[in-house]
């Protein structure tokens, strides 16, 4: 780390208004942005103003002085971000002068001719694409949806959500974008889906997965219990003796795509009573598990 | 796109001051009051236009000037880039 006094080229006696004098001389020459095409600009640039801003700090000068903190305490100086210049050679956009050269597209020499047709390209330019990201609950995601969205100028936009769209999946929506800055055509939307987890439900490829809870009893016994999937509740047949970690698979009721339809498979959980239960107590305390019997058993 | 609220907070505005840079033409949003859309682009400027400002003590007159520059150089730039693009796809191999 080069001393902050060298970068500026002021002695260490010079007063705030010398050292901010400096500062603007040498920002001047070094700004990456009066200086497009100077790669190594930035850099210097950066030097410059880590330098600056721990000179024209009097407390942070004082600390540096006193031998407290070395120049390298000030390189956090704050992150300038992009400079205009990373822009500005773009295509389209607003800022854009042909001030500087318009006289040479005039003559009939073949500069005049490579500048017409550039010109010629630009006006042909389609606008840019607009970008983003939409949030959809669980259920739109897996069933389809239509949801109207405001982009942050011009219009409402209308979004067809595609039943069965995927977390991160893009949809573009063609000509929806910004207008060309010439005569050309608009760009496209390109909307990112974020589906958003559901209390029950998740999701595996095209399968839905669904913990559903049952009674000791239902378990044991078997009967219909009620079970819900992305399009309503179907009546769902417990097999006897189910126990937690079964699997039972509702077909064609998961996720339903133009070409085909996944499954729900629901886990069963056999779940206890939240209140204590006198009666099952009882029962329970005159029960003998067959000999032999251990759910522990080879752990 | 950036909304307002997020533009001014990227570009360390306050409202009145963007209300002056725009009729300036020092920036030019997407779109019109209230809904005016920024682009990344516009935050970069709007830095530029604090570091010539506040850093560098260019005044407004000044700034008004060198704006106007920058765009220039920028066009010509672009205009030179693309003429030795085209030149250099047509020299024979």
């Amino acid at each position: 780390m080069k001393d902050p006094y060298d970068v500026l080229g002021v002695p260490k006696t010079a007063t705030p208004e010398e050292i901010r004098k400096a500062y603007r001389q040498l920002a001047k020459k070094l700004h990456p942005d009066l200086n497009p095409g100077d790669k190594r600009a930035e850099e210097r640039f950066k030097e410059v103003s880590v330098a600056n801003d721990l000179l024209s700090d009097p407390d942070k000068r004082r600390r540096y002085d006193a031998g407290e903190i070395d120049a390298s305490g000030a390189e956090k100086a704050p992150p300038h971000g992009p400079y205009y210049r990373e822009y500005a050679g773009g295509a389209g956009h607003p800022y854009e002068s042909q001030g500087g050269f318009a006289d040479f597209a005039e003559g009939d020499d073949i500069f005049a001719e490579l500048l017409r047709r550039s010109r010629e390209q630009a006006r042909r330019r389609p606008g840019a694409d607009l970008h983003f990201v939409l949030s959809v609950p669980f259920l739109d995601a897996i069933n389809g949806a239509t949801r109207t969205v405001t982009l942050p100028h011009g219009g409402p936009l209308e979004v067809t959500i595609p039943a069965g769209v995927e977390d991160g999946q893009v949809l573009r929506l063609k000509g929806k974008g910004e207008p060309s800055p010439g005569e050309g055509p608009p760009g496209d939307a390109l909307v990112q889906i974020v589906v958003e987890p559901h209390r029950f439900f998740t999701r595996e490829g095209d399968d839905i997965h669904l913990e559903l809870p049952i009674t000791l009893k239902e378990a044991a016994l078997g009967g219909e219990v009620r079970a819900p999937t992305p399009t309503g509740s179907v009546m769902l047949k417990v097999p006897r003796h189910s126990n937690t970690g079964d699997v039972l698979r509702l077909r064609g009721k998961g996720v339903k795509t133009r070409r085909q339809a996944g499954d729900e498979l629901v886990r069963l959980k056999v779940t206890m009573p939240t209140e204590p239960d006198l009666e099952l107590d009882r029962f329970l305390a005159d029960w003998t598990p067959p000999a032999g019997y251990d759910p522990r058993k080879g752990m | 796109m950036l909304d307002e609220e997020e533009f001014l907070k990227r570009a360390e505005l306050d409202r009145t001051t963007l209300e002056v840079w725009i009729r300036e033409e020092w920036l030019a949003p997407m779109g019109s009051a209230p809904r005016r859309g920024f682009t990344d682009m516009d935050v970069a400027r709007a830095r530029l236009i604090h570091d010539l400002h506040r850093n560098m003590g260019v005044n407004e007159a000044g700034l008004d000037v060198i704006l106007h520059l920058i765009d220039q150089m920028h066009g010509l730039r672009k205009a030179l880039a693309e003429a030795l693009a085209t030149l250099r796809e047509r020299r024979p191999q």
